[in-house]
């Protein structure tokens, strides 16, 4: 850059040369300067000032093709709607047998608390014990200002909830979307459904996993994606599983028991139609599991599949099945029933003295300890062991419940003879009211055995034989006259032969032996008494008959009553046709006269 | 020392000044404004009382306020520009002492008649300190360190009182508009380069020391950073305004669903719709034609103004135009930017759309003081 010199030389002594005033010369060479420099910066302010327009108008482009692409896209509402089809319908339905719903899905909102960006933590604090009542506000503001970044503060809310929080207007106040479980129906198949807590769980969503019950057994395949929300069909008839529950709560409030099972199963293919277990629990709002004491008195404890009891004389049927299944025996074969029956240091009795002698089928009827462990000892213990074993009383009952594997069934390591004889008329041996169900479906319906199954067309027809059809007739025929005229009296149902076996066990006392005034009463039966459709089990835990002059406990008065109770009202539901009583005056005819 | 000398007696004086004020930009500005007149209306569900009237009265006392302005002479205004930086510094200082806390930031000062936001008046104060600053300056010194610091100094104490607020938003329109009159002033453009190359430095360093022992920002601002970056990571929480905004861009198509039928905007799936997302219903109800004729309204603003500094030999003039136009397109670039999802959300709302009087008053003021340059300008 080439500055104008103010005083050049040779011009100012040429000037002074002249006699001018060479100051003029000076001012000229300033202004001259001065234009330069205002020439220099208006070309340095005007490429700025062209550049900052050229970031303008580029600014203007970038906002203007944005538009044009937002205004092209489809307008797909893309990610919300994602992330919600994405928490919601994750878990598939479990169905009745009918379709209707045992568990669905809810959407919910869980309400989570980022203090960090809380405007007024003390001011949140109160409004949220407002619409909480449990929470303390004082408590709350606390935590809030405790310097952590994140804290739950509900894991469910309900709409009303949501709307108040929301209504706080408080931005460090969160929800995070949630997928809850709801179960429609309540305490009704509680044992059966098992539920679900929260797994892996983030602000976005949180996993649903099943805690237990067919829950917890199906986790996989309700939560498989690839199933496309197809859902879980059972073989528990609501109605039915209401009724049984129903009855069941009002014979063990009426017989002042501890605790219920009843199963409801069909005979031929296993599908267990009902199962209680009381005391129940709201699957709903899952209890947490005990942490001391038995944990058999909790609701959470399914009395029908982890409870494992000695079911008493229910028994004798599988050792009057398995003697005449060998030609043993016949039904009238006379067995010595004379007591007391000595073996070693055991004495075997009757609840009654029953004479010196007995058919094997009043053996039955009469419910006759003597008699039914004498005919075990022409079994033997190999043979007993093994029989039982075929119908699945000595492993845990392969039903779909993740509680179903660890129900061992105890029976002594040594089978002694001495054991095969009180094998023989349930003591000894405890499985659990499920196991039994199975069983008895398996002498009644022909001799196919039958595996137990919650799931709808889970269960098979025509299993392996294990006795004769020929033998459960005759076992069918001895059951309804057990009904009849033996020891379940109680369990004539007008119109629905029963037959059925009574089994009234003494609870074992933990301190070791029996207790005398302890019992678990239990009676397991099938529907109709010649061509058995069901079978149900009725268990009750220290029951106690108390109409009598003294306090009457054994199954006969306590757990037939009810089971009678539960086919009145089930059996029409399920279809079977009565059976209408011949003789007697027609009170009306079909065809009129 | 003015270097631009100029015959003030070519400057019109008198009641003529009016035939000479720059009518177009008027035009321009009330129609700008007669748009969000518009949306208010269809954004409270066809209602005139709830925002567009209130709106309209403050656009008829911002008019009357930038012809008060405008016909006032520019040198008046230069000689206030020093007092009225001092003003608005102690304003920003007195907003954090007895200021009005409103949607978790204290910006607000309640003057009893009206609630003035003065980051707001801020913004014009600095532009007209820096324009008188480098009026004053001989342009030999512009470049010189110590003389680059003084008007950094005035561009980073508004700024650094705004963002304590907190107010991230107009921190920055501040510094970018103190920059941009910087850089029109002719400051050497190695100072630029290097505020931008150690500000991507920082940018950097803050990014890759997440995780790390010597992690710049909390937890949180990083997931905010995440958010922006992908809305759709967090769609129902930090995310929702711009998937939901970006919904309603996308819904309206080429040419919208027509007036008063934004379903996004009218079901309130937006917050602050009738503010900083008020460009959402525009785009929604009017479409892409709709949304680029506003565009292209701004664009004609800023043109003009650029035109008008263009034009002005006064340096005083000059720079005031042109850092006032640079504010102006800041503000709705931001908003813009913010709402289409090209910017993250830092509350800025749409120039004289959004609903909100401090800010409609101050931008007047603005259009005022252009006007004034304009007519006075030399000739």
């Amino acid at each position: 850059m080439t500055r104008i010199p103010l005083r050049p030389l040779a011009r100012i002594l040429d000037a002074r040369r002249r006699g001018q005033n060479p100051d003029a010369i000076e001012r000229e060479n300033r202004r001259l300067r001065h234009e330069h420099l205002r020439d220099q910066q208006r070309r340095v302010a005007e490429s700025r000032l062209v550049v900052l327009s050229l970031l303008f108008v580029a600014g203007f482009l970038t906002i203007g093709a944005r538009m044009a692409v937002l205004a092209s896209t489809e307008p797909s509402e893309p990610a919300s709607v994602a992330a919600s089809a994405s928490i919601a319908a994750q878990r598939a339905d479990i169905l009745d047998r009918k379709g209707r719903i045992l568990a669905t899905n809810l959407a919910t909102n869980a309400l989570y608390a980022q203090p960090p960006i809380m405007v007024d933590p003390d001011g949140a604090a109160r409004a949220l014990a407002r619409i909480f009542p449990d929470l303390d506000a004082q408590t709350l503001a606390k935590r809030f200002k405790s310097g952590r970044k994140f804290i739950w503060i509900r894991k469910k809310l309900s709409p009303e909830q949501q709307q108040a929080v929301h209504d706080i207007g408080e931005p460090g106040l969160l929800f995070a979307p949630r997928e809850m479980r709801l179960y429609p129906n309540g305490r009704l198949a509680a044992h059966v459904l098992g539920g679900t807590g929260f797994g892996r769980e983030g602000v976005h969503a949180a996993e649903l996993v099943g805690r237990a019950g067919v829950e917890k057994a199906f986790d996989g395949f309700l939560r498989d994606p690839a199933n496309g929300g197809r859902p879980l069909q059972l073989s528990i008839d609501l109605s039915i599983q209401s009724t049984v529950r129903r009855v069941l709560d009002g014979g063990m409030r009426l017989l002042n028991a501890r605790g219920a099972a009843a199963v409801v199963m069909d005979a031929r293919t296993g599908e267990i139609v009902a199962l209680a277990s009381l005391p129940d629990f709201d699957p709903n709002d899952r209890p947490a599991p005990p942490t001391g004491g038995d944990p058999a008195d909790s609701p959470l404890f399914n009395r029908a599949v982890q409870g494992v009891y000695e079911l008493g004389s229910t028994f004798k049927t599988f050792t009057i099945a398995q003697a005449l299944e060998l030609g043993l025996v016949t039904p009238a074969t006379e067995i010595d029933t004379k007591g007391p029956l000595r073996w070693g240091r055991f004495r075997i009795r009757d609840f009654h003295d029953l004479g010196p002698k007995l058919s094997v089928t009043d053996v039955l009827v009469k419910s006759s300890n003597i008699g039914t462990a004498r005919i075990a000892q022409l079994i033997g213990a190999e043979r007993q062991k093994s029989f039982l074993r075929q119908l699945g009383l000595l492993d845990p009952a392969p039903v779909e419940l993740a509680e179903a594997p660890s129900a061992h069934p105890l029976y002594p390591s040594n089978w002694s003879e001495i054991s095969t004889m009180t094998i023989s008329y349930g003591h000894g041996l405890s499985t659990s009211p499920l196991h039994l169900a199975a069983a008895y479906a398996t002498i009644v319906n022909g001799g196919h055995k039958v595996r137990p199954t919650l799931v709808l067309g889970g269960g098979r027809r025509d299993g392996e034989r294990l006795i004769s059809a020929e033998t459960s007739r005759q076992l069918r025929k001895m059951l309804a006259e057990v009904v009849t005229r033996g020891t379940a009296t109680f369990a004539q149902v007008p119109g629905y032969p029963i037959g059925g076996k009574t089994g009234t066990a003494d609870k074992p006392n933990p301190k070791g032996g029996y207790y005398k005034d302890k019992v678990i009463a239990t009676f397991a039966g099938a529907f109709p008494a010649s061509d058995p459709k069901y079978v149900v089990v009725v268990t009750l835990d220290e029951p106690v008959e108390t109409s009598g002059p003294k306090p009457r406990r054994t199954a006969g008065w306590t757990a037939v009553p009810v089971a009678a109770e539960i086919v009145r009202r089930i059996a029409p539901l399920l279809g079977v046709r009565p059976v209408i009583e011949q003789g007697g005056a027609p009170a009306l005819t079909l065809t009129g006269n | 020392m003015s270097y631009l000398e100029y015959t003030v007696k070519r400057v019109p004086t008198g009641l003529s000044k009016v035939l000479y004020l720059n009518w177009a930009l008027v035009l321009l500005v009330t129609a700008v404004a007669s748009v969000g007149f518009l949306m208010l209306y269809s954004v409270a569900g066809g209602r005139l009382d709830v925002w567009a009237e209130p709106q309209m009265k403050r656009f008829a006392v911002g008019l009357v306020v930038m012809f008060a302005v405008g016909l006032t002479p520019v040198w008046f205004w230069r000689s206030l520009s020093g007092l009225g930086y001092l003003v608005s510094l102690i304003l920003l200082v007195a907003v954090d002492l007895f200021g009005v806390a409103s949607m978790g930031a204290q910006r607000w000062l309640d003057l009893g008649f009206m609630r003035l936001q003065p980051s707001e008046l801020a913004k014009i104060a600095l532009i007209m300190a820096l324009a008188a600053y480098y009026d004053w300056l001989p342009p030999e010194r512009i470049s010189r360190p110590l003389w680059v610091l003084v008007p950094v100094v005035l561009v980073v104490v508004p700024a650094l009182l705004v963002l304590k607020q907190p107010d991230l938003g107009t921190a920055l329109l501040l510094v970018l508009g103190g920059g941009a009159v910087m850089f029109a002033a002719g400051v050497h453009w190695g100072y630029f380069a290097a505020v931008i190359a150690s500000g991507a430095g920082l940018v950097g360093a803050v990014l890759s020391s997440r995780g790390t022992d010597w992690q710049l920002l909390k937890d949180y601002q990083y997931r905010r950073i995440d958010v922006f970056l992908d809305p759709s990571s967090d769609p129902l929480g930090a995310g929702y305004n711009i998937t939901q905004a970006k919904i309603a861009l996308g819904s309206g198509g080429w040419t919208g669903k027509g007036f008063m039928q934004g379903t996004q905007t009218r079901l309130n799936f937006l917050p602050e719709k009738h503010t900083d997302f008020i460009f959402t219903t525009l785009a929604e109800e009017f479409g892409f034609i709709g949304a680029a004729s506003l565009l292209a309204l701004y664009l004609l603003i800023v043109l003009f103004c650029l035109a008008s500094a263009m034009r002005n030999r006064d340096r005083y003039g000059a720079l005031l135009t042109y850092g006032l136009s640079a504010n102006f397109f800041l503000y709705f670039a931001v908003n813009m930017a913010m709402v289409m999802g090209l910017a993250p959300v830092v509350g800025v709302p749409l120039p004289l759309v959004s609903y909100g009087g401090s800010a409609m008053l101050v931008l007047m003021l603005g259009f005022g003081l252009v006007q004034s340059a304009h007519v006075h300008r030399p000739r």
